[in-house]
C-alpha cells in the first residue's frame, strides 16, 4: 500500500460501505412494508435466477416485490464487493487487524445471505430478527475496514500506524473507552429495535413488549449520554475523532426526535404523556409515506450511528498498537 | 486499561454481543399462531381443564385457526375475504397481499382479537376487544351490532383522538376483507363466551360436558350469535332529516337548554364547562368487567384469610382449598390476560375531536343511541328526534362557543382551554 494516493482497498471498502448503506435502507423498508414474503422462493425469484428476473417486472412491479427483490440484488452485490475487497486486502494489506476484519466480513456476508434465505423459506420472524441484527454488524465491520485502510483521514491510526507502534497518551484513553461503549450501546439499540419492529403479535405479550420498550428507552439514554460525553473527551484530539464525535452527537439528537416520531406514527400519543389538547384531530394514517419514512429513517439512522461510532472508536485509537504503558 | 489490551477486550465484547443477540432473539422457530382461549371467562366460570379443552376443540372445528380459518355457512361470512385477511403476511407476483390482519391490526388487537396485542398496554383507550361483540361507533341502535358499512367506515376513517389508525390508504377490497375478519373474530369470541357460560346451566346428567350436537352447537349457539350480525343491516337508526329551514341560533340555544336540562342531562358527565369534567370515574364495559373481577378477588381473598380451617369437615376443607386455588389461579390469569383497568373520561366537547366521526349525522347517532360499551347513555326515549338535532347543533358549536361565564372573551378553542 502506498502512503500517498488512494489505495484500492480503501476505495473498495468505501464502495462496500456505501452499497451496504443502500442495502440496509432496502432491508429496513422491507420490514416497514412487511414485504419479506413478496417473493416466496429463494435463492430464485419466482423461479428465475435472481439476476435474470426480468428487469421491467421488478422495477415497475408491485412495491413489495420491488423492495424484496431489490434487497436481494443489493445483497448479492454487497457479497461480490466483499469478495473483491477480501482479495485486495489479501494482496495489498499487511495489517493483521484488517485481514481479520475482512475474514469476518466474508463470513458475515455469507451467514447474512443464508439467514435472509432461511427467513423466506421458513417464513420465520425469529430468523428475521437475527437477520436484522447481523446486517448492522456487517456494516460495522465494513466501516472498520474502510476506517483502517483510509489514508491520512484516519490520522494517527492510519494503516501505517496500525502495523507499527504508536502512542496513545493516557489523556486520550477515556475517549476511547467512551467510543467503544458507544459502539456496544448503539448495537444493542439496534438489537432491541429489531425486537420492537419484528413484532410477532401471536408470540409477544404486552408485558414482554413493555420490557422491550423500557430496554430500548434505556438504551437511547445510554447512547445519548455516551455520544454527548464523547464530544468534550475528543475535543482535544487532533485526530478526526473530534469531527466524528460532533457529527455523531448531532445525529443522535435527530435520532431521538425520529424515535419519538416513529412511536407517534405507529401508536399515537402515549397515554398521559402529553396534554389532551396536543392530541391531533386527525387519526394516524396507516401506511402513509411519511410514516414509513420516519420509521425507516429511524432504523437506518440507528445503523449509521453504529457505523459512525465504529469510525470514532478507530480514530480514537481502537486497534492502535501502542506500547503506551508508562506514558503519561 | 492499556490500549494494548483494547483489541483483546473488544473481541470479548464482540463475542458478548453475539451471545446477547442470540439470547434476545430467543432460539428456535416461532410456533404457528394460535387463538388464545378466553382465560378470564374460563376462570370466572370455574371451568375444569377438561371443559376448557372441550371449548377449544369445538371452536377449532367451527372456526379453524388464525392460519386456516373455517367459515360455516351459518356465520354468513365470506370465506374468500377471510382468507385474504387471515394467515401470515405474504404477497404474490402481482402484489396481492394476504395476512392483512396480522400485518395491520394484530400488534394492537391481538391475533385473537382479544385486545392483548403486544402494544396494547401503551394505548389509551385500549384497543377494542372484539370477543364480547360490542362496538361503539355505528349507525345502529345501542344494543345492535354495527353494519358492515360501519366497520368499513371505522377502518377507513380511523378513530381520531385514539391510536386506532385510518386505513384509507389501503385498497378498498383489503379494508372490506379486514372488516369481514373483524366480524369473524367477533363471532368466534362471542361463541366462545356463550359456550363457556353454558356449562353453568348444564344439569347433572350432562356430567360437566356440553352436548356436541348440531342442534346445540350450531342452531342454538352459533346461529344466535351470527344472526345478530345479520340483523344489523335492518337495525339502522331512522334519522329524520335536519329541518332545512332551521334557525341555527335558536336551535343551538334550544340544544344548550337540553344539554343542561334534566331530560338529557349531558352536563352530569360532560360537565358544566363541557370539558368532560363531570362524573369521570366510570369504566367502559371491558374495563368494568376486570374491575369487578378484581373486587371479587380481593373480597374472596379477605374472606378466605379470615376463615379458620380448624373444625372444618373434610368436605369443607377441600372446598376451602379449591377456593384458595381458584383465587390464586385467577390472580395469575389476570396478570397475564388482562390489562390494568382504565377509566373512560367523558369526552371534552370543546376539542371538536369526535371519535365516531364528525358529520352531524355521526353525532346524531352518538346522542340518539349513546355509545355502546361506554357509560354515555342513549337520549332516545327521553329526547324526541327533532330535539336531538338541536343538541347536535349545540355540541357542534361548543368548540367555538363564546362564554362569558367561563371568563373567556374569545372563542374557546381547545388549545386555549386546556
Ligand atoms: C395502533 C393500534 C391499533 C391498530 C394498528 C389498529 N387498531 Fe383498531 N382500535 C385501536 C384502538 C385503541 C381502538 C379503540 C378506540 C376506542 O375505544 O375509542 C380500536 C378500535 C377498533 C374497532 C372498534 C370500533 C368500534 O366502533 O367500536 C375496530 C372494529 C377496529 N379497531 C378494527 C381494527 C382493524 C381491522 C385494524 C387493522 C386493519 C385495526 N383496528 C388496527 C387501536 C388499533
Ligand atoms: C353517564 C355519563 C354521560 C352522559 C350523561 C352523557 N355522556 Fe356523552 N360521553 C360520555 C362518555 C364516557 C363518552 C366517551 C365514550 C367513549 O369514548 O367511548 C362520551 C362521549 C360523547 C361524545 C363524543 C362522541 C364521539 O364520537 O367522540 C359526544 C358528542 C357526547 N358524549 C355527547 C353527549 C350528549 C349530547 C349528552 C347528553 C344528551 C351526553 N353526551 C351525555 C359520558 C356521558
Amino acid at each position: 500500500m502506498t502512503s500517498m494516493g488512494l489505495s484500492w482497498t480503501f476505495l473498495l471498502a468505501c464502495l462496500l460501505v456505501a452499497v451496504t448503506a443502500v442495502l440496509l435502507c432496502f432491508g429496513a423498508l422491507v420490514t416497514t412494508y412487511d414485504a419479506a414474503m413478496a417473493v416466496p422462493d429463494w435463492p430464485a425469484t419466482y423461479g428465475h435466477n435472481m439476476f435474470l428476473f426480468p428487469f421491467a417486472e421488478w422495477f415497475y412491479g408491485p412495491w413489495d416485490l420491488f423492495l424484496e427483490h431489490g434487497h436481494r440484488l443489493l445483497g448479492a452485490t454487497v457479497g461480490l464487493i466483499t469478495l473483491a475487497l477480501a482479495a485486495a486486502v489479501w494482496l495489498r494489506e499487511p495489517s493483521a487487524t484488517v485481514r481479520g476484519l475482512v475474514v469476518a466480513a466474508v463470513l458475515l456476508v455469507v451467514v447474512q445471505g443464508a439467514l435472509g434465505g432461511a427467513r423466506v423459506l421458513l417464513d420465520d420472524k425469529t430468523v428475521a430478527k437475527v437477520h436484522a441484527c447481523t446486517g448492522p454488524l456487517f456494516f460495522a465491520v465494513a466501516v472498520a475496514i474502510a476506517a483502517l485502510t483510509g489514508r491520512s483521514d484516519m490520522g494517527r491510526t492510519s494503516p501505517a500506524l496500525v502495523g507499527q507502534a504508536s502512542r496513545l497518551p493516557s489523556s486520550q484513553r477515556p475517549a476511547l473507552r467512551v467510543a467503544v461503549a458507544l459502539v456496544v450501546a448503539a448495537y444493542m439499540q439496534l438489537v432491541a429495535g429489531a425486537q420492537l419492529r419484528h413484532l410477532d403479535a401471536a408470540a409477544v405479550s404486552p408485558a414482554t413488549f413493555r420490557w422491550l420498550v423500557a430496554l430500548h428507552l434505556a438504551g437511547a439514554a445510554a447512547v445519548a449520554a455516551l455520544s454527548w460525553t464523547a464530544v468534550p473527551l475528543c475535543w482535544s484530539h487532533r485526530t478526526p475523532a473530534r469531527r466524528w464525535a460532533v457529527v455523531i452527537a448531532l445525529v443522535v439528537a435527530c435520532q431521538l426526535a425520529l424515535g419519538a416520531g416513529a412511536w407517534f406514527v405507529s401508536w399515537g400519543v402515549p397515554s398521559g404523556l402529553l396534554p389532551a389538547s396536543w392530541v391531533p384531530s386527525e387519526p394516524i394514517a396507516a401506511r402513509s409515506g411519511r410514516g414509513a419514512a420516519i420509521v425507516t429513517g429511524h432504523v437506518v439512522l440507528g445503523m449509521m450511528i453504529l457505523g459512525g461510532s465504529v469510525a470514532l472508536a478507530i480514530s480514537a485509537g481502537l486497534f492502535a498498537k501502542s506500547p503506551a504503558r508508562g506514558v503519561a | 486499561m492499556t490500549p494494548e489490551t483494547m483489541p483483546r477486550r473488544s473481541s470479548i465484547a464482540f463475542a458478548g454481543l453475539i451471545v446477547c443477540l442470540a439470547a434476545l432473539t430467543g432460539c428456535g422457530k416461532t410456533p404457528p399462531a394460535y387463538f388464545r382461549p378466553n382465560m378470564v371467562e374460563a376462570t370466572k366460570q370455574r371451568l375444569t381443564p377438561d371443559q376448557e379443552k372441550q371449548v377449544a376443540t369445538i371452536l377449532l372445528a367451527m372456526f379453524g385457526t388464525p392460519d386456516e380459518p373455517v367459515c360455516l355457512p351459518e356465520t354468513g361470512l365470506d370465506e374468500a375475504k377471510l382468507r385474504l385477511a387471515a394467515g401470515p403476511v405474504r404477497s404474490d407476483i402481482v402484489g396481492r397481499k394476504n395476512g392483512l390482519y396480522r400485518e395491520h391490526c394484530g400488534h394492537c388487537h391481538g391475533v385473537t382479537g382479544d385486545a392483548l396485542g403486544p402494544t396494547a398496554a401503551f394505548l389509551n383507550p385500549y384497543p377494542r376487544d372484539y370477543r364480547p361483540g360490542v362496538f361503539k361507533f355505528k349507525s345502529t341502535e345501542r344494543a345492535d351490532k354495527p353494519t358492515h358499512a360501519d366497520l368499513v367506515r371505522v377502518l377507513h376513517k380511523g378513530i381520531p383522538g385514539t391510536s386506532m389508525p385510518s386505513f384509507a390508504l389501503l385498497p378498498a377490497a383489503q379494508v372490506d376483507a379486514l372488516a369481514e375478519y373483524v366480524k369473524y373474530l367477533s363471532i368466534r369470541g362471542e361463541t366462545e363466551l356463550t359456550l363457556m357460560r353454558a356449562y353453568f346451566e348444564l344439569d347433572d346428567e350432562a356430567q360437566g360436558s356440553l352436548p356436541e350436537t348440531r342442534e346445540f352447537l350450531i342452531d342454538e349457539t352459533l346461529v344466535t350469535v351470527a344472526d345478530k350480525w345479520k340483523a344489523a343491516a335492518d337495525a339502522e337508526i331512522q334519522v329524520p332529516p335536519m329541518p332545512a329551514d332551521i334557525d341555527l341560533v335558536a336551535s343551538i340555544a334550544k340544544g344548550k337548554e337540553l344539554f343542561y336540562g334534566d331530560k338529557a342531562n349531558c352536563v352530569k358527565c360532560h360537565g358544566v364547562t363541557g370539558l368532560g369534567d363531570g362524573q369521570a370515574n366510570d369504566y367502559d364495559d371491558w374495563n368494568k368487567a376486570i374491575v369487578e373481577i378484581g373486587k371479587e378477588l380481593s373480597s374472596g381473598s379477605a374472606a378466605a384469610r379470615e376463615t379458620s380451617t380448624s373444625g372444618m369437615s373434610p368436605d369443607e376443607l377441600s372446598e376451602h382449598r379449591a377456593q384458595l386455588a381458584w383465587l390464586d389461579k385467577f390472580g395469575r390469569v389476570l396478570d397475564g390476560d388482562a390489562l390494568e383497568p382504565r377509566t373512560i373520561p367523558p369526552r371534552n366537547l370543546r376539542h371538536g375531536i369526535y371519535r365516531g366521526g364528525r358529520r352531524p349525522i355521526d353525532l346524531y347517532y352518538r346522542i340518539h343511541a349513546g355509545i355502546n360499551g361506554a357509560p354515555m347513555p342513549a337520549a332516545k326515549g327521553t329526547v324526541p328526534p327533532e330535539e336531538i338535532w338541536h343538541i347536535v347543533n349545540y355540541v357542534r358549536s361548543l368548540p367555538y362557543e363564546l362564554d362569558g361565564e367561563l371568563g373567556a372573551d374569545k372563542p374557546m378553542l381547545a388549545r386555549d382551554r386546556f
